[in-house]
């Protein structure tokens, strides 16, 4: 089995693995970091270092740093918590918040729960290459718009917004900016000295570190202010309560510790093998590309190749690769499922959404599995279309 | 070296689908057309490339009996499957027997489950467009 789905998840790091184990034997460090002894002092040490090396990764200052079970809860948390801070819609007063369509599911998921609750919401088209412009972001906002969500990287076609350009011109019109940057982190340069995004989510698993561990990046200067959405200890500063997993903050921790240092090395490493697998591929007919090509006017996160496949049918195009694991655009179990959202939200058409596939890289890909991959694709897809009634070579 | 059928059969199959109609699908015996102006060849087809799913089936008649066939099909694991298997099955029937090969006989011979109902369906049909050639033109 090839692995070429590391936008979906990552394996953990060995570096990561042995710095996690003393955490996890029964003899170790397993005291609760918020307990006032000396083994909680110690537990809370790790905690905060690790805390130190997640926001190094991006410029922030470790008291930015609010750990979450992962990017789903940062992303709940950022919205609702944020809006309810701000006041919900009331009599008298409309609340509105500007994203994209092409958002993760759990951004567009908690949008759409703000809108049963009276919040109105813009969901902005993206270009055909998946980028929503600064200006496009501008033009929807409206005297009521408390907030504007966007993902640095979307996770299934690699597209990266300039989120450089827009947040200065948010934090101008005192609009809070929420950024999903679970697919950017150690993949693009991120720097919040420089860019005033206000809230920012981050996993853990997609960077080779555990998964249930994630952070949401809360800004102190100016403060971005959120109201829980877990009551309990009033853990992280009263944002968000429950005794940390020090094993799982420690393996996020030396996670991002480790995609600070080698930063050059694994982007070099990844684009690299995304490249050798397009230019196995490029040739062949009815092959596209989705999403961002990579050049300058057309930035492209260094992990993701996402193609379309003319005239084969996408769950049988995945079942012909049955020992490489990538994720597919096709109906998995269901006859009626629908194709990628992400895709279709470009402008594809369903049959060339529904025959796609994401391949993504990662630091253990090797290139000589991307070059087995290659043939297996060009095989299988000749395979394909030799049995369809429908293609015309 | 292994040859591309061989190394099909020998795939995993990860995804749960039946035993037949994974190995009728990684192997498709009688995948294909027949050369142009092979006589008594007959082609029904079915399903829309809306639905996903089109099933082509050519079935050679000599003297009212099916002696070679052939399938094409774009779709599913599970439609490319049910090509294959009417297309093994055609060979040595008549008319009558095609005739009366249903959707619910192919569901139990390939252990088709409720979700994938329409594969089976999307055979008959095709099936149904082959005999009713033949009864208009014997051969």
């Amino acid at each position: 089995m090839i692995y070429l789905d590391y936008a979906a998840t990552t394996p953990l790091d060995e570096r990561v693995f042995e710095a996690m184990l003393p955490f996890l034997k029964p003899d170790g460090l397993h005291a609760n970091p918020a307990s006032s002894h000396g083994p909680g002092f110690r537990a809370r040490a790790a905690v905060e270092r690790a805390r130190g090396e997640v926001a190094a990764l991006i410029g922030a200052e470790a008291s930015e740093i609010v750990w979450t079970s992962g990017a789903t809860e940062s992303n709940n948390l950022a919205l609702k918590g944020a809006l309810e801070f701000r006041g919900m819609p009331a009599a008298g007063r409309a609340v509105h918040i500007v994203t994209a369509r092409t958002e993760h599911k759990c951004v567009l998921d908690t949008c759409r729960h703000l809108e049963t609750l009276g919040v109105r919401v813009t969901y902005l088209k993206p270009d055909r290459n998946g980028v929503v412009t600064p200006e496009q972001v501008l033009a929807a906002i409206t005297p009521d718009t408390a907030l504007v969500s966007l993902m640095w990287v979307n996770n299934e076609i690699g597209a990266v917004q300039d989120i450089a350009r827009l947040a200065p011109q948010l934090r101008e019109r005192g609009i809070l900016l929420h950024v999903d940057a679970a697919q950017a982190a150690g993949k693009v340069k991120i720097d919040l000295r420089s860019v005033p995004v206000d809230l920012m989510s981050l996993s853990g698993h997609k960077l080779y570190g555990p998964k249930g561990v994630g952070a949401l990046f809360v800004r102190r200067k100016p403060r971005a202010r959120l109201a829980p959405q877990m009551h309990g200890g009033g853990h992280e500063q009263g944002m968000r309560s429950g005794t940390l997993a020090t094993h799982q903050v420690v393996g996020m921790g030396a996670a991002f510790a480790i995609a600070a240092a080698d930063f050059e090395a694994d982007v070099a490493h990844i684009s690299g093998l995304r490249d050798a697998l397009w230019q196995r591929l490029r040739d062949l007919p009815g092959v596209h590309r989705n999403g961002p090509d990579g050049s300058a006017e057309q930035p492209l996160a260094p992990h993701v190749l996402n193609l379309s496949f003319e005239g084969v049918e996408g769950e049988s195009l995945r079942a012909s690769l049955a020992d490489v694991a990538v994720s597919s655009g096709s109906a998995c179990s269901s006859a009626t499922a629908e194709p990628s959202y992400v895709l279709r939200a470009l402008g594809h058409d369903d049959e060339l959404a529904n025959a796609s596939l994401r391949f993504s890289f990662g630091r253990r890909t090797r290139l000589d599995e991307v070059e087995q991959v290659a043939v297996k694709v060009r095989q299988q897809l000749q395979w394909l279309r030799e049995l369809s009634p429908l293609w015309k070579p | 070296m292994e040859t591309l059928a061989e190394t099909q059969a020998a795939a995993a199959n990860p995804f749960n689908y039946g035993t037949q109609i994974w190995a009728l699908f990684r192997l498709a015996p009688r995948a294909g057309r027949f050369p142009p102006a092979t006589p008594g060849v007959v082609l029904g087809k079915a399903g829309t490339p809306a639905a996903h799913s089109v099933l082509s089936l050519a079935l050679q008649i000599d003297d009212g009996e099916v002696v070679d066939a052939r399938f094409q099909a774009y779709g599913c694991p599970t439609s490319i499957a049910v090509g294959a298997w009417i297309a093994d099955w055609a060979i040595g029937k008549r008319v009558a027997e095609l005739a009366a090969l249903t959707a619910t006989r192919l569901r139990n011979e390939l252990e088709i489950p409720d979700e994938r109902a329409h594969c089976a369906l999307l055979g008959e049909d095709a099936l149904r467009a082959v005999v009713a050639l033949m009864k208009q033109e014997p051969l």
